[in-house]
């Protein structure tokens, strides 16, 4: 037992912790890191639509910044529970949602679209899809577009953590559902067989979410100011540019 | 689609690296305290110590008979829900309670029939001598039931290192962790996951290595 416990303690002992480094009041903003373009890792580096957007709004505000990823179904919950203060994830404004949060002022207009493997002519739009198998994003507003809708009952919805594209290339799914410019972007940039099905079928806007505490509102007055400030001076646009070739913050 | 995308796959190797100790940290810590609390629950329930064999036997039906990730959510999503104060556990703190009670539960059956196959014989002569329940359990019983467990324990570890692919879901970014997040920027969804299953590979038969080591050190009271 003793050297059984010993060799265990050695090992443990060979990684000490991390330091953890002390910052003053950073804005903890969550992501799920796996969200093409929005928030996604290359390197290490987290990059993306949301992370460029978040990082003029700490500069704006003067704030430092601690992003924490974790799966997307996860953010909520953490969002809750105060271990973050907002979600930088291309959040869509929905009444459910509303109930439970305050929202800043939307960042991004976009639609939900129906994307297809390439040469399925099946699909041609949302209407197509009953009697199909659907990914959506576990917890995502489009997992609640695609129940909303009358057929539901005749749609195999299936959630996914990540990877909905690549099973969708594969053939596992039929359809995925997701948002446009994000859909177009994974199309253009990405090695993987998907055509866009239709149009979109419903608008979406998204913006922060933040806890209904007197905390989270004075946050929330604090990034729709900077919001405003970064609209007005190009900054919105010019990111939106750099990553989608249009503006999509603008309605 | 067709070709691996080596290059890719090689720079990955260094970032993904960088993961492996926080992996390590978790299943090292982890096992370690499982391994108290797994000790303590056996020789509880071998010695029948009124009420807390009865808490143990709850502990260990309920920790073995949940999954892991739903105690890891428990932990971390659900606790501060009740205790607004228990937000201040944090992801890797939720992970490792999480490993540390599931492993547990398991572990302490495994030592306890270790413990139990100890033959009788040897229990009654160390009382006959007089020693102490204590002195029994430490000099006798354990020494031998140590060697009977340990692949079994090896196992449990190995199993707690693949487990902690768990924690990406209470936000730890692990070495399961990070490659999803690469992968899911790249796309090239085999490349990065192949990486990451030599890396876990890889430990796991450096550990078998000093599971041999323990075994031969083990046995050299019994080599005849």
């Amino acid at each position: 037992m003793k050297t059984l416990l010993a060799t265990m303690l050695m090992i443990v002992s060979l990684f000490a912790s991390a330091p953890l480094l002390a910052q003053d009041n950073p804005l903890r903003v969550g992501m799920s890191g796996q969200y093409f373009p929005f928030t996604f890792v290359e390197q290490d580096q987290l990059k993306g639509f949301d992370v460029d957007i978040m990082n003029a709004l700490a500069k704006e505000m003067g704030r430092e910044i601690k992003y924490e990823t974790a799966n997307f179904s996860g953010l909520f919950g953490m969002l809750e529970s105060g271990r973050i203060d907002t979600v930088a994830n291309q959040i869509t404004i929905t009444e459910e949602r509303q109930k439970a949060y305050i929202f800043s002022d939307p960042y991004v207009y976009d639609g939900a679209q129906v994307v297809v493997k390439k040469g399925n002519t099946e699909i041609q739009g949302v209407e197509d899809l009953k009697g199909k198998t659907v990914a959506v994003n576990l917890g995502s507003n489009f997992e609640d577009l695609l129940r909303e809708l009358p057929y539901a009952d005749e749609i195999d919805i299936k959630t996914y953590d990540s990877n909905l594209e690549r099973d969708t290339a594969l053939g596992r799914v039929d359809a995925f559902v997701m948002d446009r410019v994000s859909a177009s972007q994974i199309i253009k940039e990405k090695p993987l067989p998907l055509a866009l099905a239709g149009p979109t079928f419903s608008q979406i806007t998204n913006a922060y979410p933040f806890r209904d505490t007197e905390a989270g509102r004075a946050l929330r007055d604090e990034v729709n100011q900077a919001l405003a400030t970064l609209r007005d001076n190009g900054t919105l646009a010019s990111i939106s540019e750099k990553w989608f070739g249009t503006d999509i913050t603008q309605p | 689609m067709d070709v691996l995308n080596v290059d890719y796959m090689l720079g990955l190797v260094p970032v993904l690296l960088r993961y492996l100790p926080l992996t390590l940290q978790l299943a090292g810590i982890g096992m370690a305290l499982a391994l108290i609390l797994a000790c303590l629950f056996a020789v509880v329930r071998v010695l029948r110590i009124p009420v807390l064999n009865q808490l143990t036997i709850l502990f260990i039906s309920f920790f073995r008979g949940t999954p892991l990730l739903v105690q890891l959510f428990l932990f971390y999503y659900g606790l501060p829900q009740l205790v607004s104060a228990l937000t201040v556990i944090d992801g890797i703190t939720a992970t490792i309670m999480g490993l540390t009670m599931h492993f547990s539960a398991y572990m302490a059956e495994s030592i306890r029939a270790a413990i139990v196959g100890v033959d009788r014989s040897q229990t009654e002569a160390a009382l006959s001598i007089g020693m102490t329940n204590g002195q029994l359990m430490r000099r006798i019983v354990l020494p031998q039931a140590t060697r009977v467990a340990l692949p079994t324990l090896m196992n449990y570890f190995i199993d707690m290192i693949k487990a902690t692919s768990l924690a990406f879901t209470l936000g730890v970014t692990e070495l399961m962790g990070a490659t999803q997040k690469e992968a899911s920027g790249s796309f090239l969804y085999f490349e990065a996951f192949i990486v990451a299953a030599i890396i876990y590979w890889i430990v796991v038969e450096l550990l078998s290595k000093v599971q041999h080591y323990l075994e031969i050190r083990l046995n050299k009271a019994y080599s005849r």
